[in-house]
């Protein structure tokens, strides 16, 4: 069988196994060991142990379960309340406040956590309600969550980032510097569009349904030392990680031992229990992420054995179709993965093909980090597979699917605008990693 | 079989317990690391690779516990739309699936362990561990995974679990 065949019968064969309801991680593994004895015989099972556990052998994935301490030290203490009131206290005068200022939550709260649904889940906790409360309407509310939470992956720290960074070999301080003003950039898109809503949703109704709160220069003021801290930790882990002063697993080792210390001053929380608590469900999301990643590991070396990877990446190469046409095809690829697979499950089995593709298609490896984060972004709010739509229902269950899809698909449009503005201005993301590893 | 059940349970809770214990241990590591290296300028020699397989087995041994509280993301599109049987058939395809995968890696994990165990495998390095010892958490992990998986089949066929249950968001700690 060519290696081309053996590729399309491969896919559909994960593509089945996955639709079964399978942990993704066993899914990838029982089909890497499926294809490889079959193809390339019994005598491969030497390596196969060696291979699954080879996944987890380097010292950058370290980094993967530090900065989930981080982010769930900051999910799950009483900080992601604090950052949220904070932005309400200095943004409610800007039009539209309350969305305005759940976005910035949003993305403030992306570059201490690096996870979407952490995100969506410990700003949609207190901004859902609230917005309602204040008279905005169900779409907007949920839509403005779900979409603020897909930021999680591009403001760095990222964890897609990192998995994409161990997967192509691409220097995660780069990686993490190019998804910056990505990150700033969709805010501001998804502000502008946020503002724009409710202005017209006001007008429509001729009368201003949607409550301003005023807030003293005290009020702004006192809630800052309490979310200073852990800003500044985040900062700091960026600093040394652009800097070169550290690994990426030194600095976020010692980003999440801060963090945990952060959370116990700050908020008192002295309770061994509650801190076991925090450093326990960290472990049970890095052992999901890091069990996919093992047995991509394994799913990458079959694919790589049968000359599959090599042969797709011929087959595009050899295709001399514009490399703009390519990209589109590419995104469109990526964006119907991301309906069905978790970001971290495509990055890992798609990477390693892509790659090749990108490069000889002249394309930068680090600005193509931030469009495929950005698809996996819209695939998190979008059906079957949304991750974000599914915490937004758990945190309100009865707004329903529908409504938070009406809410969340403009958002998806702004995605589009953004990965759109990018490859005609690719410099927005490339830029800053350029300028500050050039020096 | 509610014995065996419980039994399986206790031992994923257990670790569930020691990958968590892993998790803290080369969080105070790297800061070991961190701060011989930074602070001191002293070179540092065990602790990076230590970090690596407390993480690596960490992850292995923590997968039972994981499976547990069924914290493995899947794609639930299909089970979502049948009822109470068909997603019986696919909770149960996919734990058989599962179980071949694990008992496959458990298998293979044992002889590979086995011989860095009978040829005395070091790191290499300055460090040096045998490696039986950093890879015993594959195949352990492995093992307790095969029990999970059994226990997991038993439940769903006896109906003391419902296949593919809602997921539950977290408590905040405050």
């Amino acid at each position: 069988m060519e290696p081309l065949q053996i590729g399309i019968l491969l896919v559909t064969a994960t593509l089945l196994v996955f639709s079964i309801g399978i942990p993704v991680a066993f899914g990838l593994g029982v089909i890497a060991l499926v294809f490889l004895f079959i193809f390339e015989g019994i005598g491969m099972s030497r390596v196969v142990a060696d291979t699954f556990f080879a996944g987890l052998e380097e010292f950058t994935i370290v980094s993967i379960p530090m900065f989930i301490v981080m982010g769930i030290a900051v999910a799950s203490s009483p900080a992601g309340k604090d950052l949220y009131s904070a932005l309400d206290r200095w943004l409610n005068r800007v039009p539209g406040g309350l969305v305005v200022s759940n976005l910035g939550a949003c993305a403030l709260f992306a570059a201490l956590s690096g996870s979407s649904p952490a995100t969506c889940a410990a700003i949609g906790k207190m901004g859902i309600p609230e917005m309602r409360a204040r008279g905005y309407p169900k779409e907007i509310s949920a839509g403005t969550i779900a979409a603020g939470g897909t930021l999680g992956i591009l403001i760095p720290p990222s964890i897609t980032m990192i998995v994409y960074g161990i997967s192509t070999e691409t220097s995660i301080g780069q990686l993490f510097m190019a998804g910056i003003f990505p990150g700033l950039m969709l805010t501001g898109l998804f502000m502008v569009w946020a503002i724009f809503k409710t202005w017209m949703t006001n007008k429509d109704k001729n009368l201003s349904t949607v409550e301003f709160k005023n807030f003293t220069w005290k009020e702004r003021f006192e809630i800052l030392p309490r979310i200073a801290p852990f800003l500044l930790v985040v900062a700091g882990v960026l600093y040394v990680l652009y800097g070169g002063i550290a690994t990426p697993s030194e600095a976020s080792g010692v980003g999440a031992f801060f963090c945990l210390v952060l959370v116990a001053v700050i908020y008192k929380i002295y309770n061994p229990v509650k801190i076991w608590k925090i450093i326990k469900e960290s472990m049970k999301e890095s052992t999901m992420i890091l069990m996919i990643i093992a047995a991509s590991y394994l799913f990458s070396f079959t694919l790589s054995n049968l000359y599959i990877t090599q042969s797709v990446a011929e087959l595009m190469t050899s295709l001399e179709v514009n490399r703009w046409v390519l990209m589109f095809m590419i995104n469109i690829f990526l964006l119907v993965a991301g309906f069905f697979l978790p970001p971290v499950a495509i990055i890992v089995m798609t990477a390693p093909i892509l790659l090749p593709i990108i490069e000889a298609a002249g394309f930068d490896p680090v600005w193509f980090a931030v469009i495929l984060t950005i698809n996996m972004e819209i695939g998190l709010i979008t059906p079957p597979v949304g991750l974000n739509l599914y915490v937004i229902k758990g945190i309100s269950p009865d707004i329903t699917l529908p409504e938070i899809l009406r809410g969340s698909f403009p958002f998806m449009l702004c995605m589009v605008l953004g990965i759109v503005i990018l490859c005609i201005f690719p410099e927005i993301a490339t830029w800053l990693p350029q300028y500050l590893f050039s020096k | 079989m509610d014995f065996y059940i419980k039994s399986v349970h206790r031992i994923s809770l257990l670790c569930g317990t020691v990958a968590t214990i892993l998790l803290c241990l080369a969080i105070l590591v790297i800061m070991d690391m961190v701060i011989e290296r930074y602070v001191f300028n002293l070179s540092t020699s065990w602790q990076t690779e230590f970090v690596i397989y407390s993480l690596a087995g960490g992850t292995f041994i923590g997968c039972p516990y994981v499976l547990l509280k069924k914290g493995h993301v899947n794609v639930e599109l299909l089970p979502h739309y049948l009822g109470y049987n068909g997603k019986l058939v696919l909770a149960l395809m996919s734990s058989f699936l599962s179980l071949l995968f694990c008992s496959t890696i458990f298998y293979l994990s044992v002889h590979w362990w086995y011989d860095a165990y009978a040829n005395n495998h070091t790191t290499g390095t300055i460090w040096n561990a045998y490696l039986w010892k950093l890879h015993f958490s594959l195949p352990l992990g492995m093992f307790i995974m095969i029990l999970q998986y059994i226990a997991d089949i038993l439940s769903l066929i006896t109906k003391r679990e419902m296949p593919f249950p809602e997921a539950v968001l977290e408590e905040n700690i405050s």
